[in-house]
């Protein structure tokens, strides 16, 4: 597994890479509008209509910013543990551990592509 | 003031043990007077390594109160009425404030820490200019002038929380002095360090702390070396699936 993991670096280094900058820039700007901007009333509720946020949603770009904002913070998280599991001494179960995380990741990636192609 | 150096004599001890020294000092001293004021005049037994008392040898790096210094250049002003001096964190000790960097030396070696050339001189004649060097303009200089400018002196492989876990990890300084070479307009190794880059224990088990670069003595910034030699890696990878691979 962990020949596996070595093998494959690159992918998932640039998919946390990716996830690390992107995600957490769309996520935090996300967070901000419908977290605080809406309930506070600086932007108008129905600026996010289920019929406004589906147009927006819907077209290429925003199906691959909606599976970006989906999958590439699974890669963040899952890296980011997997090396919270090394640093508590986790050399040893790095391959399992790793293998499990990045199944994960994995997996939210197919729903996430599953759903954008659904929407 | 009131020194404590960390003791270690491998003939006789277990495990380092501290000695406490009371001097006297001077406002203009740095942290090696102390120490070689200690060898000096008080006690000759102490074991510990320097050489040039200018920040340019590397050679005199130690724990200073728990942080890697270069203690050449880290003025004794900077701490109250006590010190404790241990040797290099993440070392093995060789005596008292002597640490063993074999280690270090075989990481190092490791990235080919020379020019590459693909081809040696013949067909590269028209490359050479009069002097009989490759020639490089200072644009192409400074685009790794600054990771250069390491000295070795290992501070960073001290700081670093993924060398105290993996100790085969190759570490700040080796990567940064690999990637300086990946930058030399001169070099054509890359491909050859790119592929070392992607072993095991190398350039993605970084976890981008930026402790080495916090330490630092010479502002080589090693993080953001290794962060870009993450990259280079990952780029020399994506080529190597699109582009066949001639036989360099
Ligand atoms: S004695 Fe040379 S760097 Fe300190």
């Amino acid at each position: 597994m962990k020949q596996l993991l070595l093998r494959f670096e690159p992918v998932i280094w640039l998919l946390f890479g990716a996830g690390l900058s992107i995600g957490t820039m769309l996520l935090t700007g996300f967070v901000l509008i419908v977290g605080l901007a809406i309930p506070l009333g600086v932007v108008p509720a129905d600026a996010l209509s289920y019929e406004r946020a589906h147009m927006l949603a819907s077209n290429v770009i925003g199906r691959l910013v909606l599976l970006g904002l989906i999958a590439l913070p699974l890669w963040k998280g899952a890296h980011h543990l997997r090396s919270l599991s090394i640093d508590f001494n986790g050399e040893a179960r790095d391959g399992a551990v790793g293998g499990l995380l990045y199944l994960v990741a994995i997996i939210g990636s197919v729903g996430g592509i599953l759903a954008v192609v659904r929407l | 003031m009131r020194v404590e150096i960390t003791r270690f004599d491998p003939d006789k001890d277990e495990v380092p043990k501290t000695q406490e020294y009371e001097i006297p000092v001077q406002a203009d001293w740095k942290v090696l007077d102390a120490i070689n004021y200690i060898k000096d005049e008080v006690d000759s037994s102490i074991s510990h390594r320097w050489s040039c008392r200018m920040a340019v040898c590397g050679s005199c790096g130690m724990m200073v109160n728990g942080e890697p210094k270069l203690t050449c250049k880290t003025p004794l002003s900077a701490y109250s009425d006590s010190i404790k001096i241990e040797p290099l964190a993440n070392f093995p000790i060789v005596r008292d404030l002597v640490v063993d960097i074999d280690g270090f030396m075989d990481k190092f070696r490791r990235v080919k820490p020379w020019i590459v050339r693909a081809k040696e001189r013949a067909e590269d004649m028209e490359a050479l200019n009069e002097k009989g060097t490759y020639s490089q303009s200072p644009a192409e200089l400074v685009v790794f002038k600054q990771f250069s400018m390491c000295i070795n002196c290992l501070l960073c492989y001290s700081a670093c929380p993924v060398v105290a876990n993996e100790p085969e990890f190759m570490g700040p300084a080796a990567i940064a002095l690999g990637h300086r070479y990946n930058l030399d307009s001169r070099d054509q190794g890359d491909r050859e360090r790119n592929r070392i880059f992607r072993g095991a224990g190398t350039v993605f088990s970084c976890s981008f702390a930026n402790e080495c670069s916090e330490v630092c003595p010479k502002n080589v910034d090693p993080a953001a070396a290794v962060n870009q030699a993450k990259l280079g890696a990952v780029i020399d990878w994506a080529k190597g699936l699109v582009l066949p691979r001639g036989g360099a």
